[in-house]
């Protein structure tokens, strides 16, 4: 009743119904016909295999894949046999073992003979079947196919070979770098050593022992790889008489240095020939004005020059001239210094013929007469470094030290300079001599000492 | 440290350079290089006005002196005007007082025709 009473509620629902039946039987139809297909046509190859595997099932993806009929594989190869060699040895060396212990293996990489003698990468997975008893029956295989992830993988390589040879040729190039940076270095190191080299042939190595006279030098390199144009020289000339001098090329460099070492030989020549001071300026001066004058590029010097004689009372006569030079500091055994003023003297070098102004003094036993270059007096001081050092301070420096020994006064203004630092911005050279005191230890003022 | 600056003003009787700020071994090249480019004629004289000059060593002076080398290669002579107290020492102290003609300033232009500017005020 309640059926037919459900007929008879009219057509149009049994429409409805219809629908949902129809596609359940599309949905089983679907489940029953596939269960075969789908073992057939999977994307995956299937494989059923006896325990020693012999191929005992196999379904069509994997045929396809490997080009033999059922009949060419099914009991009469074994799964190994359908593999490449080097899988095959594989497999017969690590998988069948493995499997046997662990009774399942997974994803293992491994490539199939296909038709034409190719290669097919492929992921095996196997799991043994066994009886209700735990006795093994089959090995049950699934093989993916795993081109696309070998060529991923393959893919993944080539950028990990990429990376890996940009990075080597990144260390290539830094080490190349690192190379000419030790490569700058060495050539830097060399043109300090032949620098040095230069600079130390425009002064003597020591001075020279002199009787009764002490003298101590002293060269601040204001730039290392500026050569300096300063210089000085202490040598002897005629009988009991010796000759130094002091001065201060323009400018720096090579071409200076030139310049110094053209002054240092032709002064020394010069005393040789005639040790008159004015004399040997003048030499320099004709010397250096028909080398440098009218390039374009002056080239002068600044120069005090002068003679050592035996003086009254174990003292020494000093008879000097100057060429635009700061004038000598003397500082006297009583206590007192004062500059020996030459006023007038020209710059060497800038002119055919130029007025040389010598001067003359005495050094008694415990007088040193200073020979100093304007590294000294132009070094700048102050905060701002605006100011110069200057002749003035350098006179007070020198009343403050006097009576001092060359090598004292040298030693004092070392330290003067060092304090001046970056201040100095010029070499500096320093040449002092002095006639040793008789008895340092009670030495006393004479007469017309200190003011 | 003051930078160089150095400004041009051409007259009839010979350029004027005025020089201000520092003359030390980084800035007298920039001297030496516009003297080395102007034009000089025989008879001119060139004048460098040193009013503004704060600071001058050794290379300010080889600077002046390469702008007397080459006012002279001309044919032209050459002045410093109004030249400061701490650099006329140094000028003393090297001699050069005798080498330069130095005026008291750099003087007004004198106009066209005033062919007489350089050898006038010499010190």
């Amino acid at each position: 009743m309640m059926c037919r009473t459900g007929q008879d509620q009219g057509p149009e629902p049994s429409g409805k119904e219809n629908e949902p039946a129809a596609t359940d039987a599309e949905f089983s139809a679907l489940l029953e016909d596939s269960a075969e297909e789908l073992y057939e046509s999977a994307p995956c190859g299937y494989l059923s295999t006896l325990m020693d595997g012999t191929v005992a099932k196999i379904n069509n993806t994997l045929l396809d894949w490997i080009g033999l009929e059922r009949e060419a594989v099914v009991g009469r190869k074994r799964f190994a046999d359908l593999l490449s060699v080097g899988g095959k040895l594989y497999h017969e060396t690590h998988f069948a073992p493995l499997l046997r212990m662990q009774g399942e293996l997974r994803g293992i990489a491994l490539e199939l003979r296909t038709r034409g003698g190719g290669r097919l990468p492929v992921l095996v997975s196997s799991a043994v079947k066994q009886s209700s008893e735990g006795e093994p029956l089959l090995i049950r295989t699934t093989v993916f196919d795993a081109s696309d992830r070998r060529a991923y993988e393959a893919e993944l390589l080539r950028r990990q070979q990429e990376a890996e040879k940009a990075r080597a040729e990144a260390e290539a190039a830094r080490a190349e770098a690192e190379t000419a940076r030790l490569q700058a270095e060495a050539d830097r190191a060399r043109l300090a050593d032949a620098f040095t080299v230069l600079q130390k042939s425009l002064l003597p190595d020591a001075l020279p022992a002199v009787p009764g006279l002490e003298a101590a030098a002293y060269y601040h390199t204001a730039s290392p790889d500026r050569l300096g144009g300063d210089f000085y020289d202490l040598f002897p000339v005629a009988g009991d008489r010796w000759a130094f001098f002091l001065g201060d090329v323009s400018g720096k460099g090579p071409q200076a240095a030139a310049v110094t070492s053209l002054t240092r030989y032709t002064l020394r020549a010069a005393a040789l020939h005639d040790p008159e001071p004015a004399t040997a300026l003048r030499t320099l001066n004709t010397v250096l004005h028909e080398r440098y004058a009218g390039g374009g590029d002056p080239r002068y010097c600044t120069a005090i020059f002068g003679v050592l004689g035996p003086g009254p009372e174990g003292g020494i006569t000093v008879r000097l001239a100057s060429g635009g030079h700061t004038p000598a500091l003397i500082l006297r055994s009583g206590g007192r210094a004062e500059y020996l003023p030459t006023p007038g003297g020209l710059l060497v070098g800038i002119l055919p013929t130029a007025p040389f102004v010598t001067a003359e003094t005495v050094l008694a036993p415990g007088d040193t007469m200073l020979l100093y270059t304007d590294g000294l007096t132009e070094a700048r001081t102050g905060d701002a470094r605006d100011s110069l050092y200057g002749e003035d301070a350098l006179l007070d420096f020198a009343a403050e030290h006097a009576p001092s020994s060359p090598h004292t006064t040298v030693a004092a203004l070392t330290t003067l300079l060092e304090g001046l630092g970056d201040g100095v911005n010029d070499d500096t050279a320093l040449l002092a001599l002095g006639v040793p005191a008789d008895d340092p230890a009670h030495r006393t003022p004479p007469p017309d000492g200190a003011p | 440290m003051s930078p160089l600056k150095i400004t041009r003003q051409d007259r009839a009787a010979g350029p004027v350079l005025h020089v201000t700020g520092e003359l030390d071994y980084d800035q007298a090249a920039a001297l030496r290089e516009e003297t080395e480019r102007l034009p000089l004629r025989p008879g001119q004289c060139l004048v460098i006005d040193l009013a503004g000059l704060e600071f001058c060593d050794s290379t300010g002076i080889t600077a002046l002196l390469a702008a007397r080398q080459h006012a002279q290669a001309a044919g032209a002579e050459v002045a410093l005007a109004a030249v400061p107290a701490n650099t006329l020492r140094i000028l003393t102290l090297v001699g050069l007082h005798q080498v330069f003609t130095l005026l008291p300033d750099a003087g007004a232009d004198t106009g066209a025709g005033g062919g007489t500017g350089g050898d006038a005020g010499t010190a």
